[in-house]
């Protein structure tokens, strides 16, 4: 029999064969990337109805430039893309929806300031607000946009996964700066914020959530800030025992073989989705946590 | 020392979170269906010393009494600003003050009395919702939350043009709602000065499609986000003002704690948040975004607000600001507004 969370998703798939953001609603990419997801991780569930019905979501809702809308009717391809592309990289790793998400996850990339800015902080260091290397970029939450957490820790999931079949040098290089942004990134007291490290010389507080997508990303990369980064995980979780925080550490230290079994024995305990208040993507990731078997979003060799 | 000028030109470009990124070539201007300036804006501070519910039901339900405010019937839709927790912080409206405009508008005939939020800073809503001691009085009270960060949305083509985005897609709960109170908390803003009625309005704009924290505003410039916005949602408004115990220094997470001890009311939010900050000891019309919608949006001038409830000088308290924004300040005195 299925876990809680896997009961929970394919109670509440749309007759579309996508998933709400909540237990009701439209279908969207996001919570549909990582529903079907860990429906097709699952063996009780894999090549099933509900994960054919979601693969099918996905790939009708994939834009002509390969890349994904947040939902039906949006114009603008979305950060979503990176979870779409993800998604079918484990499901059909050889298919041509998975290459052209990768395609545009390649043409991607974050903002960064002018040429003058750059000038004027190096004549005025005390105009820089936040401390952070303005030449790294990653991938933002929308085209033409700042870099941030989030959606460069998928991307680099996403484009780790599909390495292989991608053009080796732009693959090589993208990976390169998005990991480097990420390091960069790095609160002082380890793990990761959303964004910055520093702003107006406070210190900003690291998040358990952004501080697992960020070591995820990271496999592969020799680099001191991932060790402090799996210390600073384990300290967050003392206070923060959402489904989102506690399902994302497990995913992460059994990625990097870390002890997780009480980790894993606490979400298959949980009350069930109430917990999360009937949130599809705390749910999904906890499913995906509960995956028996290969580690989901686990990069293997050098990344 | 940096200027005001420099501090928001070269902290925004360069952290992509700050004001005037987005330098406009165009003069700014707005389309008729955004002047909603009336010719006297009525605002109302009342005294409400400590969160406690009780008391604050009273308070409420006073201050939204001195108002032409009929919600029998109604589908009322609160906005608090809830962006982040900090166990030793005062980021948040107070979930007592909360649960007590539930009641009060419950007990004047609203339909429902919906709370919805789109936190701008954390997307673990679990977390968020019950350290900050939100969920457990929204269920204590049956009250429905909604997350405005992924609820159905709507285009919504933009009336001004400080910003260059020219269209939202903006929640449908908000959208429909039949009176949207805007419930900020009474703080500074370390790239706006100042956060009130408008600017919590930034939690209305969906992170799913425009990131954490609303990165594209911030991008396109965060003075002109706060106008568009503010100018194109067209649902009938009010404002509850958390002034209890506000933030000074470095807001809108990192600042410390003023107690300050009203509650301010009002339906034209430019004349709220010009009375706020007022009350904050900042001149209103030093602070960009205000003195910008002052011609079209809602009262900022002395003269065009009808004060109620406390003499402001009362209540008056010196919010320190950042050093960028000490241009802001000194406020004239109370009683020239």
């Amino acid at each position: 029999m299925a876990n809680w969370a896997i009961e929970h998703l394919l109670a509440t798939q749309n007759v579309d064969g996508g998933w709400a953001a909540y237990a009701e609603g439209p279908s969207r990419t996001e919570p549909s990337a990582l529903a079907v997801t860990a429906l097709g991780l699952t063996s009780e569930t894999a090549g099933g109805a509900g994960t054919d019905a979601g693969l099918a979501w996905l790939r009708a809702h994939q834009a002509a430039s390969g890349g994904w809308p947040a939902m039906e009717g949006q114009r603008a391809d979305s950060w979503m893309t990176s979870l779409a592309t993800l998604a079918v990289s484990h499901l059909e790793p050889d298919g041509e929806a998975a290459r052209r998400g990768a395609d545009w996850l390649l043409r991607q990339e974050g903002r960064t300031v002018s040429w003058w800015i750059k000038l004027l902080v190096r004549l005025r260091p005390q105009t820089k607000t936040v401390d952070l290397d303005l030449d790294l970029t990653g991938w933002p939450w929308t085209e033409g946009t700042f870099s941030w957490i989030e959606p460069t820790a998928y991307a680099l999931l996403a484009l780790k996964r599909l390495r292989p079949s991608l053009p080796a040098r732009s693959a090589a290089d993208r990976i390169d700066r998005g990991e480097r942004m990420i390091i960069d990134r790095t609160c002082r007291e380890g793990g990761w914020n959303y964004g910055n490290s520093v702003v107006l010389g406070e210190e900003l507080w690291p998040y358990p959530d952004t501080t697992a997508l960020a070591l995820l990303a990271l496999q592969g990369r020799p680099a001191a800030e991932v060790e402090a980064g799996l210390t600073a995980l384990s300290r967050m979780l003392d206070e923060n025992r959402s489904l989102l925080a506690v399902s994302l550490a497990t995913l992460c230290f059994r990625a990097y073989e870390r002890p997780a079994d009480t980790l894993r024995t606490e979400l298959a305990a949980r009350a069930g989705p109430e917990t999360a208040m009937f949130e599809t993507r705390p749910i999904a990731l906890a499913a995906l946590a509960l995956v028996d078997g290969p580690v989901p979003w686990r990069v293997d060799g050098d990344g | 020392m940096v200027d005001r000028r420099d501090f928001l030109k070269t902290s925004a470009a360069i952290a992509a979170v700050g004001g005037l990124t987005a330098c406009r070539r165009d003069t700014p201007s707005w389309e008729s269906g955004a002047i909603r300036k009336p010719d006297l804006s009525p605002v109302a501070v009342l005294p409400a010393p400590q969160y406690e519910e009780t008391a604050l039901v009273d308070t409420v339900t006073r201050g939204v009494g001195m108002f032409d405010l009929d919600v029998r019937d109604r589908r009322v839709v609160l906005k608090p600003n809830l962006v982040e927790f900090d166990p030793n912080g005062v980021i948040n409206t107070h979930p007592t003050l909360i649960a007590a405009t539930i009641e009060s508008f419950r007990s004047l005939g609203a339909r429902e009395v919906i709370v919805a939020e789109g936190p701008g800073h954390r997307r673990d809503n679990e977390y968020l919702l019950r350290a900050s001691g939100l969920h457990e009085q929204l269920e204590d009270m049956g009250a429905r939350f909604v997350d405005l960060n992924h609820d159905v949305v709507r285009r919504v083509g933009l009336r001004s043009s400080f910003t260059e985005l020219g269209e939202l897609y903006l929640p449908t709960t908000v959208l429909d709602a039949d009176l949207f109170v805007s419930m900020p908390k009474l703080k500074t803003h370390h790239w706006a000065a100042v956060t009130l009625s408008m600017k919590n309005l930034f939690g209305i704009v969906p992170g799913s499609l425009y990131g954490w924290p609303k990165n594209i505003l911030h991008w396109v410039g965060l003075e002109g986000s706060i106008i568009d916005i503010n100018a194109a949602l067209d649902v009938p408004r009010f404002n509850i003002v958390d002034g209890i115990v506000g933030m000074e220094g470095n807001g809108p997470i990192q600042g410390e704690a003023k107690q300050v001890g009203v509650v301010v009311f009002g339906a034209d939010p430019v004349a709220v948040d010009a009375t706020c900050t007022r009350l904050m000891g900042i001149d209103p019309w030093k602070v960009g975004y205000l003195s910008a919608v002052e011609p079209f949006l809602g009262n900022l001038a002395p003269e065009g607000i009808e004060q109620r409830g406390e003499n402001l000088s009362t209540h008056q308290a010196d919010f320190r600001v950042l050093e960028g924004f000490s241009g802001t300040k000194p406020a004239p005195s109370v009683s020239a507004g």
